[in-house]
């Protein structure tokens, strides 16, 4: 029992923070899906969305979720741009080309933050970013619960919009079988654009609760894009539950590691875990 | 897209093109006796540490499809093995240690083959991303030889680097450029050579006509690993401390990338011409240490964009193999759409 009650908030705040990685994993899986290009520069996206928020906080006093009004349709048409004028340019190179051009684009984020943040540690310091409360023995800090709380809402309005409205069928269609989608009348390279732009559009938004939830430094995208990975493989390709799953996987990895062997290894803990499910699971759970 | 139409097979020639080598490598290595300017020497010395990184990239990469994100897992592994032999209780001489890091690199390698090379294509890319990640939190974390450290983090001085002059280490350099220039001669015209090609090509038709697709594939990752352990070790000797961040940075892999796409991808003196090109920004971003992976990632961008063969590659107007072409061709049969994209 006694065992019990210690993992409780453990767990809890793993099932939680999970939510966060969901929200990460799901853009780097629709680019993935969709465009069938690795996006490595997914994680530095995000933190650059975490420094815009960042800068909008201390610049003009925005409070960091309101930011978002400003922040998400930045990164959309930022994101609208480079697919349309320079990924798409690569993908029709090769596959490789693209993943080194997102390598690049990654290089040129780093240090872009770099240069306008410095590389010191910033984190969005809001009044209700320290707060918590607790729900019997358990201790829940209210970011973890916003960041769940979030990764339902991006969920479910992610599911509606390729259900319902023309241009989600229209991605889906792309993703499933490009060269029927183009004989269809979709113009494929257009449909990468908004992929990659609503991508980015859910980076904005997991940059902000990123930002809420952990310190972060210019070259913190690494480790997030890994996470990312291991959520994207684990959950399978194209499968939104999947990609819950995957990401409350990866938050218990990361809190239940930190819980029995310590803070610092705990994002050891999640790496080993991603190469366990390369190497075990490639196609994930939900794979298709 | 058998085979490529510049690869000679005949043992005669490369022969002939040896002994233009030898003579380079013994005007090279003269060069310190006959007092050229330190630094040149350090020019040098660093083109040819880059080189044997590059042309091990571009054996796996571009000769055998195997897209392979983690340089710095094996120049990281080999140096901290060197510096840590170097200290109580090993206290082995420098020498012995650059070989040990050439060796657990390997070995490492062959380790981390397990999982990677179940993957293909682009998930064997992520696989590998994951590891120099990895190697970095355990390296922060782990202190193998314990009290005398530097900094904060698992940082080292090598030891016994002061018996070594810049001259040693200039001719160590030499030493590992020509071996994995050597390397790739023969790796490329013997029976490994044909078999990393034939993979990358088709592993479903490799594999039915015999290759043993895990044992060649490992042999080469193996191969690359150990020349970039050692390369590692040197470079190492030659800075005199090694910490986990940068040793297991994306510097590496960015300076690998780099030398080999510039220079042209599968293609054998690609990272050659590649690499003097990195050398050269490397020297020349100095003075704008702030914006330098900027500029690189801008370069690298611009290179893949309008030069996706490189420059050597642009010259000759070579159309086969290329970045992965396998991937890109199956892309191409299955995706009518991609038709109207031709690179040439």
């Amino acid at each position: 029992m006694g065992i019990l009650t210690d993992l409780a908030t453990p767990i809890t705040m793993g099932i939680l923070l999970g939510g966060l990685y969901v929200v990460i994993a799901l853009g780097l899986s629709l680019v993935f899906g969709v465009v069938r290009e690795m996006n490595v520069a997914h994680g530095d996206w995000v933190i650059l969305g975490s420094y815009l928020t960042y800068a909008m906080m201390t610049g003009i006093g925005i409070d960091p979720i309101l930011s978002l009004v400003i922040g998400i349709p930045v990164l959309f048409g930022l994101g609208f741009v480079i697919q349309k004028y320079v990924l798409n340019k690569a993908f029709k190179i090769s596959i490789d080309a693209t993943l080194i051009v997102c390598f690049g684009i990654s290089l040129i984020i780093q240090n872009f933050a770099q240069i306008m943040w410095s590389p010191l540690s910033r984190g969005l310091t809001t009044p209700y970013a320290l707060h918590s409360f607790d729900i019997g023995l358990v201790h829940i800090p209210l970011v973890y619960l916003l960041d769940f709380v979030i990764a339902l809402a991006v969920m479910f309005v992610l599911r509606a919009f390729l259900k319902r409205t023309y241009l989600g069928k229209a991605i889906t269609a792309a993703s499933q079988d490009r060269g029927a989608a183009h004989l269809m009348g979709i113009n494929t390279f257009q449909v990468y654009a908004f992929a990659f732009a609503i991508a980015m559009a859910m980076a904005a938004v997991a940059g902000v609760f990123l930002g809420l939830t952990f310190p972060f430094t210019p070259t913190s995208g690494m480790s997030f894009l890994i996470i990312a990975l291991g959520v994207v493989v684990l959950g399978g390709l194209g499968s939104i539950l999947g990609t819950f799953i995957g990401g409350m996987a990866f938050g218990l990895a990361q809190t239940l590691g930190g819980h029995f062997f310590g803070v610092t290894a705990q994002m050891l803990v999640a790496y080993v875990m991603v190469l366990i499910v390369l190497a075990v699971i490639p196609r994930g759970i939900f794979g298709r | 897209m058998a085979v490529r139409r510049n690869m000679k097979f005949s043992l005669p020639r490369m022969q002939r093109g040896l002994t233009r080598w030898i003579i380079v490598l013994v005007v090279l290595a003269l060069f310190p006796v006959i007092g050229i300017p330190h630094s040149w020497l350090l020019y040098i010395f660093l083109f040819f540490i880059y080189l044997a990184m590059a042309n091990m990239w571009n054996l796996l990469a571009g000769y055998s499809g195997l897209i392979m994100l983690c340089p710095a897992a094996f120049i990281g592994l080999g140096g901290y093995t060197m510096t840590i032999l170097t200290w109580p209780p090993f206290n082995m001489p420098v020498f012995v240690g650059v070989i040990a890091g050439g060796i657990v690199a390997a070995l490492f390698a062959a380790l981390i083959s397990i999982p990677v090379f179940r993957l293909r294509g682009i998930y064997f890319a992520i696989g590998t991303l994951v590891v120099p990640e990895i190697l970095r939190v355990i390296f922060l974390l782990w202190r193998p030889v314990g009290g005398a450290l530097h900094g904060g983090g698992a940082g080292y001085m090598v030891k016994g680097v002061t018996g070594i002059t810049m001259t040693e280490v200039y001719w160590f350099a030499l030493v590992i450029g020509f071996i994995s220039i050597f390397l790739m001669r023969y790796i490329l015209r013997s029976k490994l050579g044909l078999g990393l090609a034939a993979i990358r090509d088709n592993d479903v038709s490799a594999s039915s006509t015999g290759i043993n697709i895990f044992n060649v594939k490992l042999t080469a990752f193996a191969i690359a690993a150990f020349v970039m352990g050692i390369a590692g070790c040197i470079f190492y000797i030659f800075q005199g401390y090694i910490e986990p961040s940068s040793a297991y940075g994306i510097r590496w892999l960015l300076t690998c990338l780099l030398a080999t796409v510039i220079g042209g991808e599968g293609i054998e003196e690609g990272p050659i011409l590649g690499t003097i090109v990195v050398v050269f920004l490397h020297f020349f971003l100095a003075r704008y240490a702030g914006i330098s992976l900027l500029i690189q990632g801008v370069i690298l961008i611009i290179i893949m964009l309008f030069l996706p063969q490189g420059i050597l590659g642009a010259i000759r107007g070579i159309r086969g193999p290329g970045l992965l072409s396998r991937l890109r061709l199956a892309s191409r049969s299955s995706n009518p759409g991609t038709n109207e994209a031709t690179e040439d």
